[in-house]
């Protein structure tokens, strides 16, 4: 399978502590990979270091067989094509659900309002919004928040999306709904880079997990390996914490 | 009694003096004119400055920002409408006194623009340049729709003092409303004049008066 997204040999280190470390993992077209691990074990940093909102001190990411450039445009159009979700969504509290989604289509992408309002609307409706679309941010539930900041990432039409524990912030009642959409992209094989607390969805959803602890991928694997046959003592520990 | 209202309000030496008040009046907005949409410009200018320069820059920025903020706008006033002339330049009063007040004004304009933009989570910057948004696309659509709506109360409130600012022209003669009603009170012998002219200021800001009132009543802060 060929990679959409590769990270080879990256590391980040905050403060003279290591954040991460010689990371290599690869995300496949239409590939869904989880991450999993305790809080502060990298999983936010690893995602950021893919589109360089944090800027990883060693190795290389490589974005459909080329680096991630460091700046400028070019860095600007890989971000389009690598779609980002946070925890806590990062709408933009002005602008309603289609604004939001539409935004980037419109000014960063260049396309017209016409256009970019289609995309939108189109990304708005995959998430089953399609309803919501003049919806303020304050006026929507957190879980319907979530789906908008997934469509606006959704309209760019992007190659993988990173997903930053969409769920965590989320009221227990309102998570089905959030990971329902992501199945749905799944099955639409839109490729996913994950970091999750959600370890049975993990092993339902995902292609591959990854362990990561003190900013290391202490194991890799599909989910029966990972999360029934661990090897390390950390991911046992991690688990039997569940 | 009556002779305060003589002495302060006496009718007669108002609607005398009207028609003198309404030319200084119209000077006074005229100033407002330059110094209000000027001062929000270069303003703009300074809190862009400050937000993307380089370090170096933001310091040397905000320690001219500071220095303009403890001079007092008098002698600010009074050092270019007669200092240019010696250098060569000689605007026209309006515009000297526009040129002084404006470099006053906009380092307030700057500062209270900085603060709404500084307001903002970075998650906001973040989340725009995740979509591939540049610099300049994020502040405009992201950042300063926001970051203005949070410090309106301010900007309306700075706008408030700019007005009267502009009566400080009267001391370098230029024919501003103050200026007339002293004038008119010289003619009379009359402080009436001045009491009409603290109305007018009244009538062209209490408009505003309530519109900051309105606006710091619905100022919440975001969750």
């Amino acid at each position: 399978m060929s990679s959409v997204l590769e990270l080879r040999g990256v590391g980040k280190t905050f403060a003279r502590v290591p954040a991460l470390r010689d990371i290599h993992l690869a995300v496949g077209t239409s590939e869904l990979v989880g991450l999993i691990g305790p809080s502060g074990s990298g999983k936010s940093t690893l995602l950021r270091c893919c589109n360089r909102l944090t800027e990883p001190d060693a190795g290389e990411v490589v974005f459909e067989g080329n680096p991630v450039p460091a700046g400028g445009a070019e860095l600007a159009s890989v971000r389009r094509r690598m779609g980002m979700v946070f925890q806590a969504f990062n709408l933009y509290p002005h602008l309603n659900a289609l604004q939001n989604a539409a935004l980037a289509p419109r000014r960063a992408a260049g396309l017209s309002q016409g256009e970019a309002e289609t995309a939108a609307r189109e990304a708005l409706e995959r998430v089953g919004l399609g309803d919501r679309t003049t919806a303020m941010p304050d006026e929507l539930s957190g879980g319907q928040q979530q789906r908008v900041a997934i469509a606006r990432a959704l309209a760019l039409r992007p190659r993988i999306l990173l997903l930053d524990e969409p769920t965590s912030a989320l009221d227990p009642e309102l998570v089905g709904s959030v990971l329902r959409v992501i199945r749905s992209l799944k099955e639409d094989g839109v490729a996913m880079l994950i970091a999750t607390h959600e370890i049975a969805f993990a092993r339902e959803a995902a292609d591959r997990i990854a362990f990561l602890a003190d900013g290391e991928i202490l194991e890799c694997g599909p989910p029966g390996e990972i999360l029934d046959r661990p090897k390390s003592g950390r991911l046992q520990t991690f688990l039997s914490r569940l | 009694m009556s002779e305060f209202f003589q002495t302060f309000l006496n009718l007669e030496v108002m609607a005398e003096s009207a028609g003198l008040l309404a030319r200084g009046l119209l000077v006074t907005v005229e100033a407002c004119l330059i110094v209000i949409p000027g001062g929000l410009f270069f303003g703009a200018g300074l809190a862009l400055a400050q937000t993307l320069a380089p370090r170096s820059v933001t310091g040397l920025l905000s320690w001219g920002v500071d220095l303009v903020r403890a001079f007092p706008p008098l002698v600010l006033l009074v050092l270019i409408v007669h200092g240019l002339p010696f250098l060569g330049i000689e605007p026209p009063p309006l515009l000297g006194v526009g040129i002084a007040l404006t470099i006053n004004t906009s380092t307030y304009y700057g500062e209270i623009l900085r603060a709404g933009i500084l307001s903002i989570e970075p998650t906001q910057w973040e989340a725009a340049r995740s979509t591939g948004l540049g610099t300049a696309a994020t502040l405009r659509h992201v950042i300063l729709p926001q970051g203005v709506r949070n410090v309106l109360p301010d900007l309306a409130g700075n706008t408030l003092e700019a007005v009267k600012l502009t009566s400080l022209a009267s001391v370098v003669a230029l024919p501003d409303l103050l200026r007339m009603a002293r004038v008119a009170q010289g003619v009379h012998f009359n402080p009436s004049p001045l009491i009409l002219a603290a109305l007018l200021y009244l009538a062209l800001l209490w408009p505003l008066v309530r519109l900051i009132r309105r606006l710091g009543g619905r100022a919440v802060l975001p969750a």
